[in-house]
């Protein structure tokens, strides 16, 4: 029994089948959370090595190139760059995408193992990395204060840290810029000299008076008691009483020497808040939990939380990624809607009747229900990518409930009984509505073998139009025959009709159309030669405009927010480098009323931890993050505002480069870049090759943010000891650098204790005796043997130039030059500084490339061009076997070069660039088109089989058929109407995707219903046009 | 006694069981999805993709009597539409056993 008489004949089961498939889908709903992108994890992962004391070229040979070569053999590598810098080797690793990163990470594990015992004895074991999208903080909170500043720290800790971490769903909380109290102990070192001690004297002395020590158990009587002594200080000032030595039979007390100070930690880092100065807080999630349901949770908790603070402290939001993830998803929803309405409309206006209407939308909601059980079954979540692909399938969905209850209607109209015209109508047409599923799941399918980044989005979209685009096939034969042959009724047939009736307005335009219709078909048969001319010129024409519609990787989106990395004068001091942003501060703030909170940090923060990785940090650094109103109540986009404040930094002679985001490059961290690669091992000839580049880059219109990654040289200060004087001295170099260490840097000599809060205590010389090279000349080191000797006397200080960092990429060195481009598309930038370097002399050792987004874009656009090539074969392959002929396929696919024309014209009046997302419309149209030739090719193949004569065939079948392939079109052009006309956050991503589809759609239908019936007739000169006569000759015994 | 073959689109199915159970019918010979073409106007039953309909077709044996109730019902079923199509033939029964 076939499926469909099964859902006719038993209504109940059937209905009762769909309703429970669309209650698992409702809690499926329930259940998924809400993000901006499918879950995915970029597959990098870095190793960290520390190598304490070691400069950057030290890091790179001893262990950078060493961990390097273990770990080239590593499977599914795709390529390994590395970073050196002082004290530290960062060698990071990107695998294929669908590489396993838990058994790479125990391969890279197993590799460091065996070449650990070859790296330094002094540096510390490698800490393996693994990079998470979830790592990315989800909200940044500015928190300011004004007495309670100095508490800060502890404050916020206890009061909300503490408590929002109970959340569940949440990885850590972590802020940065907190002032953080510390306990100096500033000597002066001539009072040092003159009572004969040294720093390392005072913090053992400290060290050994800071101690509490249980000292056993004494029994007395009946009793067992403890014995403690408690020598730990319980205030700070206690410290200036200490005794540390006796000069004359004097004690002599800390306070004789030093200056013992109760504050917080020395300047590095500074932070303010819309000028205030505070501190950030940022929260991160676990991997998996759904972010806008934890920044409400955090919103909220944080709301009460508030109240308990002190009166000064204020915290307000600066970064909340879910308000982006929320407004696109809701403006996706409702583009959605839109979708619906349309899609409702088109229908209701081809066919009239609400109830036909009916039956046929029932089927979106089916169909579009049933991804989110894909969704929940897959671990998946709301994303843009899902609700994109649904926008996709909303106008495909109802083709197949269309073809079908319009041949229900048929047979109605006929004279049969509902029930019977639903059994024998759907039969007559189950086999063609599955045909054309299968060219529309031929395209869509080989979307979830694409690799790459670029896979991972496209993997769901492929999914989720193929799930849908099935479940609408099987709906369609089963629950719209069922539901038609409950309340389809056939239509009595009144005379006096109404006079704004259907009938007498739309139907009449309809007929209308169809007649003109088939007088231009049988005009386009008669001058075949002419219109196949005017067509080839058409295709042709369009060809030479793409040359001016620009190629981009990922469009980028407006997302309210513009991040600023200023970098000034390598080694300038913090207290320089807040001046320069109490300017950049001022301007902002008259310049741009949009901005709503502006976060400025200027300085590092050696605490910062992973967040660090993120931003680069050097007390020479700006770093500024500004939130700006949302979009529909501002005139000008970030961009406008980037440029602007481009121009303002350009006028600032402190600044020596800058770099202004306005994404938060969240796909995989890759920005919008074109990095030219320079390798070479001599840095000297790099850096000028660099330099030269960017010379010529910078005079492209178009490109800015033209960066240099390898930093300008630092300025260090270089003790070179004598070895000899340090021998007869009893000394080594160990010695001197700890002795060194202890006094400029400090010596954490204890810690102390209150309420449970730990605090460091460090005894280092006071600022004035350590801020010159006099000063370190100065310094007096004791020998073994008691003695004093200066540190002048050992060795010299020298200025030095070293690089701050080396980068290497497959394991050579390499410089980048990034080049952002604004105002014209990432592919013309490239090109136009490929020209540029050609101009330019490389030595031959150097090697370079072009690559960055551009790279990621080229590969991505590879990876459409086979895709595309893929579906192409698999169309042909489900054509060619439903006609059982070479020749049909052929005469179908012609209509898809003119699909490319139109998506040509659409990027080319939208001044819209080819995107990988509008690339992707462009292979999604192949489907589409190809089926609206099929409904074509299908009804000419079948009136011909009837004994029609060809042009007569073709004609009777363009009226007829004209109707279902204009409905069909126009429900998919609709469905992505709202899609393509989008302004809200995040559209910029998906709009080209909407446009490429319309521009191609509408430009091919048309085309289509002219040229396919005419290459029709074409192809069918020979043998196929007179088959009477090859079947006469295939039976001559009946002429014999 | 005669024979009458009735030949019909299967979207009349419905009717004619109807019919056959309404003149008190009970004996027949029924045969689903059959093919067939009228001589002048009858559009082609062939179940193929060209065309799609099939027919299906009953002999009952009644008595001379009911003959032409049975023709009459089977016209007036026709009337209907004529493009859906319905046909009747009388035999002449000789034997039976």
């Amino acid at each position: 029994m076939s499926i469909y008489k099964s859902a006719v004949n038993k209504p109940i089961t059937t209905l009762m089948i769909f309703a429970a498939i669309i209650v698992v889908g409702i809690y499926s709903l329930m259940q998924i959370p809400i993000d901006l992108y499918p879950e995915m994890n970029p597959p990098y992962i870095s190793v960290m090595t520390t190598y304490p004391g070691a400069n950057a070229s030290d890091i790179e040979t001893n262990i950078t190139k060493t961990i390097e070569d273990a770990l080239n053999t590593v499977d599914n590598l795709k390529e390994i760059t590395s970073v050196s810098s002082d004290n530290l080797s960062i060698v990071n690793l990107e695998f294929e995408w669908e590489a396993n990163l838990d058994e790479a990470s125990n391969d890279i594990r197993d590799a460091v193992d065996r070449i650990f015992d070859y790296l330094p004895e002094g540096c510390d074991r490698p800490f393996i990395f693994k990079f998470n999208t979830s790592m990315m903080p989800i909200v940044f909170y500015a928190i300011t204060a004004d007495e309670s500043y100095p508490g800060l720290a502890k404050i916020i800790e206890e009061k909300i840290i503490n408590p929002l971490n109970r959340i569940n769903g949440i990885g850590s909380i972590s802020m940065i810029g907190a002032p953080k109290r510390m306990i100096y102990v500033d000597v002066d070192p001539q009072r040092l000299d003159a009572y004969n001690l040294t720093i390392e004297q005072i913090g053992n002395v400290i060290t050994a008076e800071n101690l509490n020590m249980p000292s056993g158990n004494v029994k007395m009587g009946k009793m067992d008691y403890q014995l403690r002594i408690e020598g730990e200080l319980s205030e700070s000032r206690e410290i200036s009483d200490i005794v540390v030595g006796n000069y004359g039979g004097n004690p002599v007390y800390i306070h004789d020497i030093a200056q013992v100070q109760d504050s917080i930690k020395d300047l590095s880092l500074d932070e303010k808040i819309n000028g205030q100065s505070g501190i950030r807080m940022f929260v991160m999630k676990q991997s998996g939990a759904n972010t806008v349901k934890i920044a409400k949770q955090v919103h909220k908790k944080l709301a009460v939380l508030e109240k308990d603070l002190p009166p000064d402290i204020k915290i307000q939001q600066i970064l909340d990624t879910s308000t982006f993830i929320k407004d696109s998803v809701s403006n996706l929803s409702e583009t959605l809607m839109w979708a619906l309405i349309f899609v409702v409309l088109v229908v209701l206006f081809f066919l009239g009747r609400w109830r036909a209407t009916f039956i046929i939308v029932l089927t979106i909601p089916i169909s579009l229900i049933v991804a989110f059980i894909y969704l929940f079954i897959t671990d998946s979540s709301v994303n843009v990518i899902s609700l994109t692909s649904l926008s996709i399938a909303i106008g495909m969905v109802v083709d197949d409930a269309i073809v079908v209850l319009e041949n229900i209607t048929k047979h109605i109209e006929r004279g049969s009984s509902p029930r019977e015209a639903a059994i024998y109508a759907t039969n007559e047409v189950w086999l063609s509505v599955i045909v054309t599923t299968l060219v529309i799941v031929a395209v869509f399918m080989p979307l979830t073998l694409v690799s790459g980044m670029t896979g991972v989005l496209f993997k769901e979209l492929g999914w989720i139009v193929t799930i849908t685009v099935v479940t609408s096939t099987m709906a369609a034969i089963s629950l719209t025959p069922m539901l038609a042959s409950k309340l389809l009724r056939l239509k009595a047939k009144t005379e006096n009709r109404k006079k704004f009736s259907y009938e007498n307005t739309i139907e009449k335009i309809l007929n209308k159309l169809d007649a003109f219709y088939e007088k231009t078909i049988r005009w386009a048969l008669h001058c075949k030669r002419y219109v196949m001319i005017i067509a080839l010129v058409l295709f042709i024409s369009s060809l030479f405009l793409f040359k001016y519609v620009g190629t981009d990787f990922m469009p980028e989106s407006d997302e309210s927010r513009i991040m600023a990395s200023v970098e000034l004068q390598t080694g300038l001091r913090v207290e320089e480098t807040m001046k320069v942003t109490r300017q950049l501060e001022q301007i902002i703030h008259d310049r741009y009323p949009e901005v709503t909170i502006l976060s400025a940090s200027s300085g590092s923060d050696d605490e910062g931890g992973i967040f660090s990785l993120f931003s680069q940090t050097g007390s020479n650094m700006i770093n500024l993050m500004m939130r700006l109103t949302s979009i529909e109540e501002r005139d000008r986009s970030v961009w406008d505002i980037a440029n602007d404040l481009r121009k303002q930094m350009d006028q600032f002679a402190e600044i020596i480069n800058y770099n202004v985001t306005t994404s938060s490059s969240g796909m995989g961290g890759t920005s919008n870049t074109v990095d030219i690669e320079i390798f070479g091992y001599d840095f000297d000839i790099t850096n000028k090759l660099a330099a030269e580049v960017k010379g010529k880059i910078e005079k492209i219109e178009g490109a800015q943010d033209v960066q240099i990654s390898r930093k300008a040289d630092k300025p260090e200060l270089q003790i070179v000891l004598d070895k000899g004087k340090l021998a007869e001295n009893g000394l080594n170099s160990a010695m001197v650098s700890a002795n060194i260490r202890n006094r400029v840097d400090g010596l954490t000599a204890s810690r102390f204790r209150e309420e449970g809060d730990e605090y460091d205590i460090v005894v280092r010389f006071k600022e004035e005796f350590r801020n010159s090279i006099s000063d370190l000349e100065q310094i007096t080191i004791m020998t073994p043997t008691g003695q004093q000797i200066k540190l002048k006397e050992l060795g010299e200080v020298k200025e030095y130039w070293g690089p701050p960092n080396i980068e290497r990429k497959r394991k050579e060195r390499v410089v980048t030059v990034s080049v952002k481009p604004v105002g014209v598309s990432l592919g013309e930038l490239a090109k136009k500084i490929n020209t540029e370097l050609e101009s330019i002399d490389f030595p031959q050792e150097v090697v370079v490339n072009v690559g960055g987004a551009y790279e990621d874009q080229v590969e991505s656009f590879m990876d459409l061009g086979l895709l595309l090539i893929i579906s192409l074969v698999l169309v042909f392959l489900v054509m060619a076997s439903q006609f059982e002929s070479f020749a049909m396929p052929f005469i179908i696919m012609f209509s898809i070069p003119f699909a490319f024309t139109g998506v040509i014209l659409a990027l080319f009046f939208t001044n819209t660039t080819l995107s990988v997302i509008a690339a992707l419309g462009a292979v999604l149209l192949v489907g589409i088109v190809v089926k609206n030739g099929i409904v074509l090719v299908d009804y000419i193949n079948l009136m011909r089989d009837r004994g029609y004569d060809l042009n007569e065939a073709i004609a009777l079948s363009g009226k007829s058929r004209l109707r279902p392939v204009l409905m069909t079109a126009m429900t998919t052009i609709l469905g992505m109407l709202p899609l393509a006309m989008s302004t809200g956050e995040g559209s910029e991503l998906w709009s080209p995707m909407g446009i490429t589809v319309i521009g191609g759609l509408v430009f091919s239908t048309l085309v289509t219903l002219v040229i396919v019936p005419v290459v029709y007739a074409i192809f069918s000169r020979k043998g196929e046009r007179d088959k009477k006569q090859a079947l006469r000759k295939r039976f001559v015994f009946m002429d014999r | 006694m005669k024979a009458v073959f009735i030949v019909f689109n299967q979207a009349n199915t419905e009717r004619v069981e109807y019919m056959l159970d309404r003149l008190e019918i009970r004996g027949f010979t029924w045969w689903e999805n059959v093919k067939g073409r009228g001589s002048e106007t009858g559009e082609p039953r062939m179940g193929t993709h060209t065309w799609p309909e099939m027919n299906s077709a009953v002999v009952t044996i009644v008595s001379d009597e009911k003959v032409q109730v049975l023709l009459e019902k089977i016209k007036k079923l026709d009337e209907v539409n004529k493009e859906v199509g319905v046909k009747a033939f009388v035999w002449e029964i000789s034997q039976m056993v």
